[in-house]
């Protein structure tokens, strides 16, 4: 098992290789003067020029991606020309506040798509299936961001319930560093009002960012569940008197669920990537945020950097899922 | 006494309908059964008849083109304004309305493009197997781990505002899906034995892709680009929101709503029509989708 | 009082067709000890009247017209759910046709025998050699116990280690030992077997056929086996009955029906069987319609 973990992540490594190549002839080839941009308009030809060659800009290509490289490895993943910070350092800023998000909205919508889809699987055609499959199709087209503004004008402006935007109250001090999540951190430091305050701001971005892929798994696991149930081996569980609720939860469930961790695995990518419009809406200091600072400014550090941290988490996302279908389904384990 | 009384004329019994047209009609019979993809169809169609006509139809032209109306800002919705004005006074249903027309056409662009471009890959690496699928599909792969919306994002930028250069970046993100499975699909109609027979009669590489493998693969791409377009649409107007792509004056959905955000919640109906009519567009696209997909690919159903 | 009491069974079901009436009046008793075979064509409704007495039936689709299924006295057609649930795996085990789809592919064979133990158990302590009122801990071990014991009986060696293996893991033959073991763990009074053997290989037929019998003997319970194979039948029932499109056109012991078959019907369902002395080209076929109306 582990032998087969460590021969996994062994094969990551061309993927990575391959991607920060791609990611840097691609962000070379465009067109574009982010030095330019940085400078500002009023900016010398003379001044550009030192700019260009204090960030590497002027030696042969392959020279640079070689710099680069070396650089990932030990650290230095490059300077922000629009922060003037190390991307490295902003990075680190930056990746639990999105963690923290996705972690939320993807808890959000597996909690309740679920039992959703095997509650709408048992009764079929009932009430409860047909709204929830209405409401389903809507929840698939809804844009984020346009729900994002719709949750903020309904809960924080005209309820006045909620916070409108941001992560944290600038006047309060948030809670002791552990992790960088906040509502985890309150929780270790036991303080409870901080707490309250983290997850009050945390609540809209990932029910916003939740409401797609909770519509998607319900129908995944409504769609398994079904196929499960016609099976002989329900069959026999019946016949043999087990209850209804051990059937369902725990000798449908399991088998259910194989096909519906796929959906949950690719969602991880969906969420993250989405993370640059629901951080936009509601102002989430994360890697969206920042991503889309650097990109109006072409500053391609610090994209290549988050599009390499969120491939990487991606990755790993798919191996753990690769991991988990063993759990929920023997053959493929002893394979 | 003419001819035709003396004998009576010989009856063939003639064919109603060809075997393609029965076909047709059942598949559309199918279709119906479903009166969730017909209302899909429905709004597509009037989607699509609105954004054509919307030159002719629109209201308050000239606020299209950047005219304002500064004396008439914010109004609420009403009958000279149906879906009120913002905050330059210009006429948000006709700023909606015209939207619709780069949305709906860059939606349509970008599946294009990743189909065409998708198609020769994936046929091409499949036909062929060996060291040129390798290489294709390493790159593909590669191009799936990176999160299509900050590539596409990061591309556009890079590239600067226009409705092409949109529309290119987005598509660099989307072929590759297209080729992932028009290769598996192509990998198995390479064994069947009308293949085999092609092959055995001296038909050239391109011929049998072109004549005899890739029109039987048509189903599986024309369910997954009816279930893609509405969120080509989608993308489209996420970069828009994000202030990527196609600049003011041109109406734009996601535009539209990202000027919006200022004046909130004051303001609503600025944000609620272009967002609705985002909404709206995507909605009827899967709905659409999702009838095209039981009545061409039984298997899904469900 | 009979183990099991049929009477006048008509059951029809629902389909996009409309309804359809599929079982005609069906009279069956079994007593303790007895293993009646039941044989006929598919689609005859053999299997829809096992499953009727598990009341394993939908209803919608399935509804029942007239007619009773009494068992040790009491109507199963007439209880609770809760109380048919009771008996289910307790008073009445089932065995079904194909092993590879008949056991959950996600769960170790242990847990899946250890969870029908412990309902069983619940509804009775003493199927695990338990006092009333034993506590959950007592149960789930003794439920651990007896399934060990379970799969030895059925002939798994090295139960106490293989108990931890999934299904994928074991032969066809010995999935069906699982699930006779299954079937068997709740000391049942009646087995309705359904085709137990019919997707197995011949020489494994034979074992499995052997190691129900010798389980009914040991236990003395009553046995409803469902078969198409007239073999079998001889090899193993006491007595049987040969269903016709939803009728029982004749049943009794099985020296009886098969030496002297009164109805036409099994005269040519007993030729249609290939023996060592059929001749080249001469297996016969039934023409699918009743060759005489007169039973």
């Amino acid at each position: 098992m582990l032998l087969y973990i460590l021969r996994r992540l062994v094969l990551l490594v061309p993927v990575l290789l391959g991607l920060t190549l791609l990611l840097f002839i691609v962000a070379r080839i465009l067109p574009g003067d982010p030095v330019g941009l940085a400078a500002g308009p009023n900016a010398t030809p003379e001044l550009i020029e030192q700019m260009r060659r204090e960030l590497g800009m002027g030696l042969p290509l392959p020279v640079q991606y070689w710099n680069y490289l070396t650089g990932l490895v030990s650290g230095d993943w490059g300077m922000s020309i629009f922060t003037r910070r190390p991307v490295f350092a902003d990075i680190m800023e930056y990746l639990p506040a999105t963690v923290e998000l996705v972690f939320a909205a993807l808890f959000i919508a597996v909690s309740i798509g679920i039992p959703l889809g095997l509650l709408t699987a048992v009764n079929r055609n009932g009430v409860l299936d047909y709204a929830t499959r209405t409401a389903a199709l809507g929840g698939i087209a809804m844009p984020r961001f346009f729900l994002g503004i719709l949750l903020q004008m309904m809960f924080a402006a005209w309820l006045d319930i909620l916070p409108l935007s941001g992560r944290f109250p600038l006047i309060e001090s948030p809670p002791d560093h552990v992790t960088g999540l906040y509502t985890i951190d309150a929780l270790i430091a036991g303080d409870w009002l901080a707490f309250r305050i983290a997850l009050s701001h945390l609540a809209l971005p990932a029910i916003a960012m939740a409401l797609s892929p909770l519509a998607t798994i319900m129908r995944m696991m409504r769609a398994s569940t079904i196929e499960v149930l016609q099976q002989d081996y329900v069959m026999t569980e019946r016949a043999l008197g087990l209850s209804n609720r051990l059937i369902l939860f725990k000798y449908v469930l399991k088998n259910a669920m194989t096909s519906t961790l796929t959906v949950i695995g690719l969602y991880v990518s969906w969420l993250l990537g989405g993370t640059v419009l629901v951080e936009t809406v509601f102002d989430w200091p994360g890697l969206g945020l920042y991503a889309t600072q650097a990109i109006l400014t072409q500053d391609f550090m610090p994209v290549i950097g988050v599009t390499l941290v969120i491939a990487v988490i991606y990755l790993i996302t798919m191996l753990a899922v690769d991991l988990l279908y063993g759990v929920f389904n023997p053959k493929v384990r002893h394979a | 006494m003419s001819r035709a009384e003396q004998t009576p004329p010989l009856v063939v019994p003639r064919r109603t309908q060809s075997a393609r047209l029965e076909n047709w009609s059942r598949a559309f019979y199918r279709f119906r059964q479903s009166w969730l993809s017909v209302i899909g169809l429905g709004i597509v169609v009037a989607l699509i008849a609105a954004a054509l006509l919307a030159p002719w139809i629109v209201p308050y032209p000239e606020h299209v083109v950047g005219g304002t109306n500064t004396a008439a800002k914010f109004q609420p919705p009403s009958a000279s304004a149906w879906f009120g004005t913002n905050a330059l006074g210009q006429d948000m249903f006709s700023l909606v309305l015209v939207g619709s027309r780069v949305s709906l056409f860059s939606g349509l662009a970008v599946v294009f493009i990743a189909v065409a471009v998708g198609t020769m890959v994936g046929a091409v690496a499949g036909y062929f197997g060996g060291w040129v699928d390798e290489v294709l599909m390493r790159l593909t792969d590669l191009l799936l781990t990176i999160p299509s919306l900050i590539l596409a994002m990061a591309v556009a930028a890079a590239l600067g505002t226009g409705v092409w250069n949109m529309i290119i970046a987005i598509s660099i993100t989307w072929w590759p899906a297209y080729a992932r499975l028009v290769r598996g699909e192509v990998i198995v109609k390479k064994e069947e034995q009308f293949v085999v027979a092609a092959h055995a009669l001296g038909a050239s590489w391109m011929r049998i892709l072109g004549r005899h493998i890739l029109p039987n693969i048509v189903s599986p791409i024309v369910v997954k680009v009816s279930l893609d377009t509405g969120f080509a649409i989608l993308t489209v107007a996420s970069l828009g929101f994000v202030g990527i792509g196609v600049k003011p004056p041109t109406p734009e959905w996601g535009t539209l709503l990202s000027e919006a955000r200022r004046y909130m919640p004051d303001y609503w109906w600025t944000a609620v029509a272009p967002g609705s009519a985002i909404f709206l567009a995507v909605l009827a696209f899967n709905l659409l989708g999702d009838g095209l997909r039981d009545v061409l690919d039984p298997r899904a159903r469900r | 009082m009979a183990l099991l009491d049929i009477k006048n069974l008509n059951l029809a079901m629902t389909s996009y067709e409309g309804e359809t009436h599929i079982l005609h009046g069906i009279d069956l008793t079994i007593e303790r000890g007895e293993i009646w075979g039941m044989v006929g064509e598919t689609g005859s409704g053999k299997s829809l009247t096992g499953l009727s007495v598990s009341r394993l039936i939908p209803s919608p689709p399935g509804r029942y017209l007239a007619g009773s299924i009494e068992f040790r006295g009491k109507d199963l057609l007439r209880v609770t759910d809760k109380e048919m649930r009771v008996l289910r795996g307790r008073h009445i085990g089932m065995i079904f046709q194909d092993p590879t789809t008949n056991l959950n592919p996600a769960f170790r064979i242990g847990t899946q025998l250890v969870d029908v133990a412990l309902h069983a158990g619940r509804a009775d302590p003493s199927v695990l050699g338990l006092a009333a009122g034993a506590s959950r801990g007592d149960l789930r071990r003794a439920a651990q116990r007896v399934a060990v014991e379970m799969l030895e009986k059925v002939g798994i060696s090295k139960a106490a280690t293989r108990i931890n293996d999934y299904p994928h893991q074991f032969s066809g033959g010995m999935r069906q030992r699982v699930l006779i073991a299954m079937a068997m763990i709740g000391k049942p009074d009646l087995l309705i077997a359904d085709e137990p053997t019919t997707a197995l290989d011949v020489s494994v037929q034979a074992q499995i056929l052997r190691l129900i019998h010798d389980l009914v003997e040991e236990r003395n319970i009553g046995v409803l086996l469902i078969t198409h194979n007239l073999g079998v039948v001889a090899q193993i029932c006491s007595h049987v009955a040969v269903m016709y499109r939803g009728r029982i056109l004749e049943a009794g012991p099985v020296g009886d029906v098969l030496k002297r078959p009164g109805h036409s019907y099994t005269r040519a369902l007993l030729n249609a069987v290939p023996t060592a002395y059929t001749k080249r080209g001469e297996l016969k076929g039934l023409n699918g319609l009743m060759p005489e109306t007169a039973a």
